[in-house]
């Protein structure tokens, strides 16, 4: 093949010709069907869209994301149409996304990954009409410029972890609990500490010990990452992943087991506690709710527990009646706290990090921009906070 | 039933024609029971269009066929082999890691026995045919362990498993050694006699008269005779469509070029080499080829003759010894000096060493000079210049096809092995080195690349040919060497040559001293 | 076969038609097999591929985002189609571009705010081809001279450049990695100084990426090397014919390990092309997602290898991405896009038989097998 020059010539005549071809045939499917494409909101119905990173079916963050959606059409029915784009990848290509939502009508975009935001960030200085909502977004608190058409909202999973922590300080036996974690970023630091801080204020003997696993999403080295833990003597594991194959040691070794994001007491009953959960479609849904009455505006949003925006799954049939108490005080005491009611527990005493150097002041109320740099391990847990 | 009269297989005004082509024009020939029926023709007669007609692969365009005196129509090869007709083919159809008794029982379709082959069974059956037909091979060794003769055994006991009554080999004999031939040839007598019908294709015209009963002969894509005619000149008169003389030049021709012969071109001095296998090829060779004369070697393969042709090509590698071309010493193992130096070579693997067969004839030509002014003009190539020079040399030598950009992999044997002489002996070599020139051609091409080598010696090119066919050796050389297990045992003027004892030097019976 | 009254027959002679008939029915065909898929699963099939061609060619910034998507496209398949023509099959185009990506973006920062924009995407052109090339020569060298096959070591080879690039942006305090701002939040990569952005050629209605032009201006001049130049000529007879061309005098390790080279750098300037042109920034997460790399091989495959078919191969590609995200929805979900995607590649390969095989009618006839077998 490909020996002559005029069999090349005849494969650019070929391209060519097909390309032509195709474009006759697609055209005139084309104009056939231009009525029934595009055309932008109808009436009082507005058009929202959610971009994921993910499946809407993973089990785990997407799939909490799409919960979400769905409850905003509930709720608002007839008021709303929405629609959602999965499995977008984190590139050029979510501004091509962002540009189709908006052409096919969409006036709210909901993104849900953080690799996104530079792409909404952008499309919002283009489109000034329509409402960027980025979730995990945290250009606003950092004080860089964005339009006012876009938004971030987010939540303190860490007070669900702190409230988790509670559950495994009572759990463990030996004082030992081993954490599973994805990266050394300030988000999976903060929640590690909070859970190290609940464990301890049930438990003070309790050390929890971080194996980090380096992947978001990979059983073989979450399991792995597990089966190490158990192995250095932990009794107790919880894993900050999205896989449950930390499960699957858990229960072979009958280790009381806490997850993250998702609900996994179904396969894992003889095991499982509980995880920290984010609840997004009632933020959401007041969101839509203000861009239909005209009163939407940028806010920086960072839900806590007491709004129900962080939460808790459902407890584990092993978690003990007494330790289920303990967790409900703990959430009522929240619940009915201040307006600032996220973070609560951090100022309950001097904290010191893991070499012994006082980082929180008895009294301290952190800010959302010390949340989002901590870098730092609280005492009583070993492993490094630089992954 | 007529099955005792009627002819095992026939074919009734058979065409078949391809766009551009008819490979097949009103074929018409019969094979009885029990007989040996050979199909001769020139490569490109149509022989494998018809016989891929006969075993279903194709299906004829206009006539039909009759099995036992009742018309077929072949769907499929499954077809032709449901109506007991088999081919034992060219290339072997074998898997390599798989026993005999696995690959004969391999599509059979019966005998699974829970699952699982009886191979037992089928090992049985298998020793029974082998010793019916004096087949021997181990039903339980493996295909990769087989000599190629001993594969050919297991394809032809794998139709004969399958109760073939017709058997159609396609050039059988192109793989085995003379031995291995002649003992062929009466196992397909054999064969015969047990009252099955053997197909027979060849162009070799000595063992299409001494195996088959009798002879169709097809040229031009049609039948032209069918006769129990047994001489090979008529039979050689047949094929080629009028009386063929051999190129053999008379002694008194090579005496008086000889006496013309020139300088030294070509010195090989005391060369040692190992072969693939780690052992030594090449033992002290010694041998000087002079402007203007062929010096034939002789010998059965395998004595070195494949390793001295490659390192003189630079394709492989002297372990000692030296080489010198005009006086000027080759580079060990480099392909490019030779080129360089004027050092032509013709490999017997002509498809896969010699030529690109993807590319067209005029690029295959240009693969000697196309780095020089005035195929390249450096960085590039003019494509005009090497198709015009292709158009050149195909004139020139005679080459058979459409055009100058036809891929080299549609040509027959003898076009392929013009092509390839085209090149060679373009471009003013000192030396041209050939190995086997005309095995698998046909008469009318081996005479023409006979003459081509003539013309080469005559025009001041030292020859140097190495080839298993004495006779050939004996028709060109001017001085002949005989090759033996890595040494050259003797060499003789052509007026001093005996055929007898250079045969039994080539069989290793006589020492260097004798 | 017989019994649908239909069979194979080999050709021997290739009609002139044929070989862009096939080609563009099989893809007619992908769009009809298509239409069934889609009306079985209730999707109009009309609307859909009215909605495909009008978001990949015809709105507004359609044919612009098309090119954006197939500008990576371009790079890996020339990567994969320069190297499979002389049977060097380096699947590793996914580390080469992933190995460009860095080195480009590597140089660019070091340039920093201060090198004109001319020299910083010159710059990384340069340094892209030479990550590429680097991570290309392995497998190269490695089949060279130990025979070692080229399929494993170049795949193996894009699982190291991800864990590369995953370490210096997640796992260190590398040049890459954003260490202040937002960085110190979540793992990112320093965003490169804006000169060193690669331009877009604005012609009104279409923006085409300047990495798109470099790409089709590399694929004429692989054109002409493969065609015109000696290089060209012996790469021709290597990839065909490789004892032939160390007959002929050429060195066909070399050219292997040239060639391995050529193919990784193509990758590589895709590479700092997709980060110099979109992205901006270092991301391994979002590289690893696209999966360019492999993508290039179905183009370098469905452009039949040839340089100039792969631009045209790439915009097409490029198209039914860019369409595809547009298509994916509450009631459509991506994977149907991607059945739609693989029906287009399945069929251009079954022409393929089409090209070397012809069907021909057969009339069957009774026939008595019993008989000829007593016979």
């Amino acid at each position: 093949m490909g020996s002559q020059p005029s069999n090349t010539r005849r494969r650019l005549r070929f391209a060519g010709v097909a390309a032509v071809a195709v474009l006759a045939v697609v055209s005139l499917v084309a104009t056939a069907c231009s009525k029934s494409s595009s055309s932008g909101s109808s009436g009082g119905t507005i058009k929202a869209a959610w971009i994921y990173v993910g499946p809407v079916n993973d089990g785990g963050w997407t799939q909490a994301h799409d919960a979400g959606r769905k409850y905003v059409e509930t709720k608002l029915g007839a008021k709303v149409k929405t629609t959602y784009k999965e499995n977008v990848p984190e590139g050029p290509e979510v501004a091509q996304v962002i540009n189709d939502l908006i052409k096919d009508g969409n006036t709210v975009i909901f993104a849900t990954s953080y690799g996104f935001k530079d792409a909404m960030q952008a499309a919002a200085t283009a489109n000034p009409k329509v409402k960027f909502e980025m979730a995990t977004g945290d250009s606003i608190t950092l004080g860089q410029k964005v339009a006012s058409n876009y938004n971030e909202f987010y939540g303190a999973g860490e007070d669900a972890l702190y409230v988790t922590g509670i559950a495994a300080g009572k759990a463990t036996k030996n004082n030992t609990i081993g954490v599973s974690a994805p990266f050394a970023i300030p988000e999976v630091i903060r929640g590690i500490n909070a859970f190290t801080l609940g464990a301890q204020s049930v438990n003070p003997a309790a050390k929890v010990n971080v194996v980090w696993t380096k992947t978001w999403f990979d059983p073989a080295v979450e399991r792995k990452s597990a089966e190490s833990l158990v192995a250095a003597g932990a009794d107790v594991i919880f894993s900050h992943q999205d896989s449950p194959s930390a499960g699957e040691v858990a229960k072979a070794n009958n280790l009381p087991w806490f997850g993250y994001d998702s609900d996994q007491s179904g396969s894992y009953a003889s095991v499982w506690q509980t995880a920290g959960t984010y609840n997004w479609g009632p933020f959401e849904l007041s969101e839509l709710n203000k861009v239909i009455d005209g009163t939407w505006k940028q806010n920086n949003y960072y839900g806590t527990i007491a709004d129900n925006f962080a939460g808790l799954a459902p407890y584990g049939s092993t978690v003990a009646a007494g330790t289920k108490t303990l967790m409900d005080a703990e959430i009522t005491k929240a619940k009915a706290g201040k307006a600032d009611a996220f973070g609560w527990y951090w100022g309950l005493a001097d904290r010191q990090d893991q070499d012994g150097k006082t980082v929180i002041t008895k009294g301290q109320t952190l800010t959302m921009k010390d949340l989002y740099t901590m870098s730092y391990f609280v005492k009583g847990t070993t492993g490094s906070p630089k992954g | 039933m007529k099955a005792a009269t009627a002819p095992a297989v026939a074919a009734f005004h058979v065409t078949k024609k391809f766009p551009g082509v008819i490979a097949n024009e009103d074929v018409t020939f019969d094979v009885r029971v029990g007989e040996v029926h050979a199909l001769l023709g020139e490569n490109g007669a149509g022989k494998t269009t018809l016989s891929n007609i006969l075993t279903g692969l194709y299906r004829p365009d206009e006539g039909w066929m009759e099995v036992a005196g009742i018309a077929v129509d072949f769907q499929s090869p499954r077809d032709a082999i449901h109506a007991g007709i088999g081919m034992v083919h060219q290339h072997f159809r074998l898997i390599p890691t798989f026993s005999v008794a696995e690959n004969i029982a391999l599509g059979t379709g019966h005998d699974p026995v829970g699952g699982r082959f009886d191979l037992k069974m089928i090992e049985e059956r298998v020793v029974e045919i082998s010793e019916s037909f004096d087949l021997p091979v181990d039903p339980r060794a493996k295909i990769w362990q087989l000599s190629v003769g001993e594969q050919q055994r297991v394809e032809i006991i794998k139709v004969l498993y399958r109760d073939a009554r017709v058997l159609i080999f396609d050039e059988p004999t192109a793989v085995l050694s003379p031995l291995e031939s002649e003992r062929l040839g009466a196992t397909l007598q054999t064969m015969a006699r047990s009252g099955r019908s053997i197909v027979f294709i060849s162009h070799k015209l000595g063992e299409v008269a001494s195996i088959a009963d009798r002879v169709t002969v097809l040229r031009h894509g049609r039948s032209v005779q069918t006769t129990s005619e047994n001489d090979v000149s008529a039979l050689a008169s047949l094929m080629v469509g009028r009386d063929v003389e051999s190129v053999t030049r008379s002694s008194r021709a090579i005496a008086e070029s000889s006496s013309r012969v020139g300088a030294v071109v070509l010195e090989i001095e005391n060369l040692h080499a190992v072969g693939d296998r780690g052992l030594k090829a090449l033992e002290g060779v010694s041998l000087d080829v002079r402007s203007g004369e062929i010096v034939g070697v002789a010998g059965v393969a395998g004595n070195g003759q494949r390793e001295l042709v490659e390192i003189l090509a630079g394709l492989r590698r002297a372990g000692s010894g030296s080489i010198r071309v005009e006086g000027e010493s080759l580079e060990n193992g480099s392909t490019r000096h030779p080129i360089r130096l004027g050092v032509s070579y013709v490999p017997q693997d002509r498809m896969g060493t010699g030529l690109a067969p993807d590319l067209t004839i005029a690029e295959n030509m240009a693969l000697k000079n196309f780095r020089r002014p005035p195929v390249a003009r450096p960085p590039f190539i003019r494509q005009s210049v090497i198709d015009a020079q292709g158009r050149d040399l195909m004139e020139q030598f005679d080459v058979r096809a459409p055009s100058e950009t036809t891929p080299t992999r549609r040509l027959s044997g003898g076009n392929v092995q013009k092509v390839l002489l085209a090149r060679e002996m373009s471009g003013d070599p000192r030396v041209l080195v050939i190995a086997s020139p005309s095995q698998g051609l046909d008469v009318g091409a081996v005479a023409t690349v006979h003459r081509l080598l003539i013309d080469a010696a005559e025009s001041g090119v030292g020859v140097l040919l190495v080839s298993e066919d004495l006779d050939e050796v004996l028709a060109l050389s001017n001085r002949i060497a005989v090759m033996y297990e890595g040494r050259i045992l003797d060499t003789f003027d052509r007026a001093d040559a005996d055929a007898q004892r250079i045969g039994l030097l080539m069989g290793g019976q006589l020492d260097v001293s004798a | 076969m017989s019994r649908f009254g239909f069979r194979l027959e080999p050709r021997s002679y290739l009609p002139k038609w044929l070989p862009w008939a096939v080609p563009v029915g099989s893809f007619l065909a992908a769009l009809l097999v298509g239409a069934i898929v889609l009306f079985a699963t209730g999707q109009n099939a009309l609307s859909v591929y009215g909605r495909i061609l009008d978001r990949a060619f015809l709105s507004e910034g359609a044919f612009t985002g098309t090119l954006i998507s197939a500008t990576p496209l371009l790079f890996t398949g020339l990567c994969a189609a320069v190297a499979f023509r002389i049977g060097f099959f380096n699947i590793g185009g996914e580390g080469q571009f992933v190995m460009g990506a860095i080195f480009g973006s590597g140089i660019a920062l070091k340039l920093g705010v201060d090198a004109p924009g001319i020299v910083s995407v010159a710059a990384m052109v340069v340094f892209g081809a030479v990550g590429g090339g680097l991570w290309g020569l392995i497998p190269g060298i490695l089949k060279a001279r130990f025979r070692t096959n080229e399929i494993i070591t170049s795949l193996m080879l894009n699982y190291v450049a991800a864990v590369i690039a995953t370490y210096l942006i997640f796992d260190s305090n590398s040049f890459w990695r954003e260490l202040t701002g937002s960085g110190a939040v979540f793992p990112k990569g320093k965003i490169l100084p804006t000169g060193s952005w690669w331009p877009n050629l604005d012609f009104g209605s279409i923006v085409v990426p300047f990495g798109f032009v470099l790409g089709m201006v590399i694929a004429a001049w692989l054109y002409v090397l493969q065609r015109k130049t000696r290089f060209g000529f012996e790469m021709r007879v290597v990839g065909g014919a490789p004892t032939t061309a160390r007959y002929a005098g050429m060195k066909p390790a070399r050219i292997v390990v040239a060639v391995a080279a050529l193919s990784g750098a193509l990758a590589g300037i895709g590479g700092a092309a997709d980060i110099g042109n979109f992205r901006h920034v270092l991301d391994p997460k979002g590289l690893q997602q696209s999966g360019f790399g492999y993508a290039g091989i179905v183009v370098a495959a469905l452009a039949r290898l040839n340089p100039v078919a792969v631009v045209f191969v790439a915009v097409l590609l490029g198209g039914i991405t860019n369409a595809g995200y547009a298509l994916r929805g509450p009631d459509f979900p991506s994977g149907l896009v991607g059945v739609l995607q693989g029906l287009i590649l399945f069929c251009t390969l079954g022409g393929e038989v089409l090209a070397r095989y012809r069907i021909t009618r057969s009339v069957r006839t009774p026939m008595n097998a019993s008989a000829l077998e007593s016979a």
